[in-house]
């Protein structure tokens, strides 16, 4: 049901009811010089264009509804490996960018002070701290390994598998999940 | 009061004139963390590094606009320039706000506007000592804050009966005492009696001691049981009132975010774990260990060598508790987090039952609940396996004692040191003293499950409502009703605003007709009159006054609703229908329903007005539910009245009807009607409609259909849909 595919298949791309999934040949993205994510889609070239995850825990490089400035879908890309190499590359960044989620590499300590919890954390972007109020509202489980964790200002981070990190990390864990 | 990071010298002193504003933030451009100062003077923007570099800059006449782009998580600063949107700076989602000001603020500058202000709202609060996140609404750092006070607090609960709680202490110190009676007697009986072989009338004397002792600490017991019950109960009911008052008093928000069916679970189990630890637990302390300190001054007396031995695996088993301590509070934690998925589950799949039927997904619901139910099972297992494997390592240790005892006391009996009595009545102190070791075990059990669910009981008592009710209310009495919003800003999420920049003027009386998209936010502009949320930036006025100032019984008092879900408690219709005026009488319950045009039909029922609604009124149909909510909202007669697709679900012959009672109804009363019928927002006085989260059109239905906008579309495409159904309603 979450594969678009099967409708896709006798699409007609002029009807308003029909998910426009764009070609790879189709789009091209890059960075304006003042940073901001830009590109060429069938032919039309937007200055801004902004891009959603559609299934955001799901996929992180598939399904991505490309959007322009005031949010209207221009159409929703299948894979992004898809892309030519620059496209790719920067739609990759700026999905990094927009969905501002570091993995954790490791953990480093989850210690409970009074009513917070604060977790100190190494993450692909750098080390960081996260506090919680409490536990049960603060962690999603999105499938059986992966743990979102929500800061209490609503920062997040990703254990992408918490099966998959160190003794220590995961001793860290134990008490915790 | 806020705290702003200083901008660093090192930035100050290059900096030619005085700056406007500077806030730092957390990321670094290429999505990092790292810290980067942004810095607005009059003529420029800069972004610096920490170390006095500056990374970008931007000439303010360069800038024609900027805005403050949210993603997920995190939000980026953008200027729009003439050669395109620039990226000024990055931030994760904690600072949205403050860089959610400064790009008003350089939008102003750029245009040459009128500044905003910063308000206390908008700054990222920070406990000054460790950096941590304050909670809203307080200035004490939780995480600075000493562990003991959850404990003092839970106690101060017990304050009350305090009386009852000396007089149950007195008793137990009594029995305490009494109870290390009888090893001296039987040292006696040993020593005075069977040892000289001398029967006299001693030994009747001292069985008639033992026999006294028993029966005094038989009574002393069961009416300190009862004391203890009856003080149980009383603290069990404070607790669950204010658990319960607590939870009425939060905003909608806060709801918003959880599962409603974990509360009932919460007031019940928690209190009761504080319960049991305040009363048994706190009884059981000062007993348990007035009774050690009794028996070691008994013991020291008898042979003060023979004792310290037996004291010896004393300090072993302190230090095993301090290490299983924290870990024996976070098994609980655990325990109760599986606890609570599956009561959502159970709650959740019950609520839904109907959708659960109808899709025939009941296997799935039941999957789900055994997986969840294994996992409580398994953490069950862990904790009281836990605590269940500690209870004999306890008591193996403090048996230790009594061996080297034994030995060492059997040795000195034989040399003479010390009487056979003597050494009987260690070894029984010393068992009497294993009952209260061992229940530092069982304490430890009960204080950290006790103290972890005072921390949440506590979560929800010291969370502050959304929208705080002010202190000094203005006093507004009745209202005339006119209400107006100025520049109001509102998301459920912070950085994702639902209704934008909203400016809206209603005059006393009007009717407004809110039309637009499904999802257009006009159901949150309305959530915004009565109050349910707080907007995040502007405000809005009611006959002038901010509504914040007034209070929002008073608010509520004028403001009746029907609202888009409609919710009947379970009661009686009738009693749903005075829900707001309990003390309505029967003919305004009647004259109520008869102008929402529900009479009719509740009197066709059997049970006619007392018909009881069970829980959310199933047993009614859609549109019939709807009247009787407009019948609550009716008797309430306010002088703003709030109908949010107050007839969607009632067919056309009967819409008609509502239609001219509300049309009677709304006769000198403010109203603000939903409807995506728009047949039914004829009578409106001015319509308004909103396009994600922005008003894009204001006036009469003449004068929208004229201007060929966004209204007339709608109501273009309106038409064509009743043609293709065959009928024809507007
Ligand atoms: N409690 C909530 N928490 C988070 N987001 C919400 C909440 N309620 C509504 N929203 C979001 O706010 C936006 C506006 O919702 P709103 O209910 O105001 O729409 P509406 O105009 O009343 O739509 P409809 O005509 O379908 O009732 C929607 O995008 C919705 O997803
Ligand atoms: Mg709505």
């Amino acid at each position: 049901m979450s594969d678009p595919n099967g409708i896709g298949n006798e699409s007609n791309p002029n009807d308003p009811y029909e998910i426009n999934i764009l070609e790879p040949g189709a789009v091209s993205f890059s960075r304006s010089q003042g940073g901001v994510f830009q590109g060429v889609v069938e032919g039309k070239a937007y200055e801004e264009m902004i891009l959603f995850r559609i299934f955001p825990f799901q996929y992180t490089t598939k399904y991505i509804s490309v959007r322009d400035a005031k949010g209207d879908e221009i159409g929703v890309i299948r894979d992004i490996d898809q892309l030519d190499e620059e496209s790719r590359a920067e739609m990759d960044k700026e999905l990094q960018l927009r969905y501002f989620l570091p993995l954790v590499t490791r953990i480093d300590a989850v210690k409970q002070k009074s009513d917070l919890w604060i977790w100190d954390l190494q993450t692909n972007l750098g080390p960081t701290r996260i506090v919680m109020r409490n536990l049960h509202e603060h962690m999603q489980y999105p499938s059986v390994n992966r743990i979102i964790l929500t800061d209490i200002n609503g920062k997040r981070c990703e254990i992408h598998d918490w099966q998959a990190l160190d003794g220590h990390s995961r001793n860290q864990l134990k008490d915790v999940i | 009061m806020f705290v702003i990071d200083k901008l660093p010298e090192t930035i100050g002193n290059q900096l030619t004139e005085k700056w406007l504003f500077h806030s730092v933030s957390d990321l670094m451009n290429d999505g990092q963390f790292g810290e980067q100062w942004l810095v607005l003077t009059e003529k420029e923007v800069s972004v610096w590094s920490t170390d006095g570099v500056q990374v970008s800059k931007l000439a303010i006449s360069d800038i024609t606009d900027a805005r403050a782009v949210g993603g997920v998580g995190g939000g980026s600063l953008l200027a729009d320039t003439k050669g395109g949107p620039v990226v000024l700076i990055r931030y994760t989602a904690s600072l949205t706000s403050i860089f959610g000001f400064a790009s008003k603020l350089i939008g102003a500058v750029a245009k040459g506007e009128e500044r905003p202000t910063a308000s206390e709202k908008e700054f990222p609060r920070n406990c000054p000592n460790c950096r941590n996140p304050l909670p809203d609404g307080s200035q004490a750092c939780p995480v600075c804050k000493s562990n003991g006070k959850v404990l003092f607090r839970m106690l101060s609960y017990a304050k009350p009966y305090r009386i009852q709680m000396v007089a149950a202490a007195i008793m137990l110190i009594f029995t305490t005492l009494v109870e290390l009676i009888p090893p001296i007697l039987t040292k006696m009986i040993l020593d005075d009696v069977l040892a000289p072989k001398d029967m006299g009338s001693t030994l009747l004397w001292i069985v008639i001691g033992l026999a006294a002792t028993s029966l005094v600490v038989t009574l002393m017991q069961t009416v300190r049981g009862i004391i203890g019950v009856w003080i149980g109960s009383k603290l069990m009911g404070d607790l669950r009132h204010d658990v319960y008052h607590s939870l009425m008093r939060l905003s909608l928000s806060f709801f918003d975010r959880r599962q409603t069916s974990q509360f009932i679970g919460r007031v019940n189990n928690d209190s009761e774990a504080m319960r049991q630890f305040m009363t048994d637990g706190v009884i059981w302390v000062a007993g348990e260990s007035l009774r050690v300190v009794a028996i070691f001054i008994i013991m020291f007396s008898f042979d003060w060598k023979l004792t310290l031995l037996a004291m010896l695996p004393i300090p072993l088993m302190i230090l095993v508790s301090s290490v299983l301590w924290p870990m024996i509070g976070r098994r609980w934690y655990q325990q109760w987090r599986s606890i609570f998925r599956l009561n959502a589950l159970v709650g959740d799949s019950l609520q839904g039952i109907r959708v659960v039927k109808a899709f025939g997904q009941e296997t799935t619901e039941m999957s789900r609940y055994t997986a969840a139910n294994k996992e409580l099972v398994r953490y069950n297992i862990r904790i009281e396996g836990l605590w269940q494997g500690m209870f004999p390592v306890f008591a193996l240790v403090a048996g230790a004692g009594s061996l080297l005892i034994w030995y060492y006391g059997g040795k000195t009996v034989l040399n003479g040191g010390i009487s056979i009595g003597t050494l009987i009545a260690l070894i029984t102190y010393l068992g009497m003293l294993l009952g209260p070791l061992q229940w530092v075990s069982q304490m430890i059990n009960w204080a950290t499950h006790a103290i972890s669910a005072a921390d949440r009981v506590f979560e929800i008592m010291d969370t502050p409502s959304d929208v705080p009710e002010t202190a000094n209310p203005a006093h507004i009495g009745r209202v005339r009703g006119e209400v107006e919003f100025h520049q109001v800003t509102y998301g459920y999420e912070k950085h994702h605003p639902v209704l934008k920049n909203v400016n809206l003027k209603v005059a006393a009386g009007e009717m407004i007709g809110l039309v637009g998209h499904s999802g257009a936010g006009k159901s949150t502009f309305i959530n915004l009159i009565c109050r349910f949320y707080d907007t995040d930036e502007g405000f809005i006025t009611i006959d002038g006054t901010d509504i914040c100032q007034i209070s929002q019984l008073d608010l509520r008092k004028q403001i009746g609703v029907v609202l888009q879900e409609t919710f009947l408690f379970d009661g009686t219709i009738a009693e749903n229908i005075a829900y707001s005026k309990p003390e309505a009488t029967e003919e305004e319950i009647m004259r109520a329903a008869k102008i929402a045009n529900a009479h009719d039909f509740i009197v066709r029922l059997p049970d006619g007005y007392d018909t009881r609604v069970g829980e959310r009124g199933h047993k009614l149909s859609g549109g019939e539910k709807q009247r009787v909510s407009i019948a609550r909202a009716i008797i309430h007669d306010p002088r703003i009245l709030i109908l949010d697709e107050a007839t969607a679900s009632v067919d056309t012959e009967t819409e008609r009807q509502i239609q001219e009672a509300i049309s009677r109804l709304v006769k000198g009363r403010t109203t603000f009607a939903i409807a995506h019928r728009l047949s039914t927002l004829r009578n409106a006085d001015r319509l308004v409609v909103l396009e994600r989260g922005k008003i894009v059109e204001v006036g009469t239905h003449e004068e929208l259909l004229s201007t060929e906008g966004a209204y007339f579309k709608l109501v273009e495409a309106q038409k064509e849909m009743s043609k293709i159904k065959g009928v024809e309603n507007a």
